[in-house]
């Protein structure tokens, strides 16, 4: 089946490996070395700035790749469950979206808005896989 | 909607797993429209029906309230 907007099956790995292999190892290097950031230093690509792409838009990378490869079969039932899986995904982080920021004021409605930038992409594969898992296991 | 897939199978002799690759589709996807639980788009259909070499309605019959 034609698809479009999907990254190559073997995207799965490749973002798998990017969050074990790439993101984790940085992040427990970045905190053993106990790198003392300047919080006066505001310029583009500061410590601050690079930490962030480090860890937030690396972790969202090898998510998109991980959400969003083809299965190895690729047919009409498993775009239907895909797209039920996204909407899913989006009702539940909206949902849990609007609490968080109701009960929370300053820094840390920063800290949930950015945990905001993958969390969906998660919930979106927990859904996403335990529909496939539950398909395959009709089957037997 | 119903369907006699599983009786068209069983003339025709082949498994769920042929009729599957017949149509390219998984054999995931053949099962949930054996059992009720998915609607194959018109396309899908029409290759079933094509497979088993009849009309699309001897294979997919609509029912009361569809």
């Amino acid at each position: 089946m034609k698809t479009r907007f999907l990254f190559p099956y073997y995207f799965k790995f490749i973002g798998l490996a990017l969050i074990v292999f790439v993101h984790f190892p940085l992040m427990h290097i970045l905190q053993l070395m106990h790198i003392h950031f300047d919080d006066n230093d505001t310029s583009l690509f500061n410590h601050h700035h690079i930490f962030f792409i480090l860890t937030y838009v690396m972790i969202v990378i090898g998510l998109l790749m991980v959400a969003f490869s083809k299965e190895k079969i690729e047919d009409e039932h498993i775009s239907q469950l895909r797209l039920d899986s996204l909407q899913w995904a989006l009702y539940l982080n909206y949902l849990i979206l609007i609490i968080s920021l109701v009960f929370t004021t300053g820094m840390d409605m920063i800290d949930i808005l950015r945990l905001n930038l993958w969390v969906p992409l998660v919930f979106f594969i927990i859904r996403f896989r335990w529909v496939l898992y539950r398909l395959n296991r009709s089957l037997n | 909607m119903t369907n006699n897939i599983r009786v068209e199978r069983a003339i025709k002799n082949i498994t769920q797993a042929d009729l599957a690759e017949l149509v390219s589709v998984s054999r995931q996807t053949i099962n949930t429209i054996e059992s009720n639980r998915y609607v194959p788009s018109t396309v899908l259909a029409l290759k079933i029906a094509r497979v088993f070499g009849k009309p699309v309605e001897e294979v997919f019959i609509l029912e009361e309230g569809d």
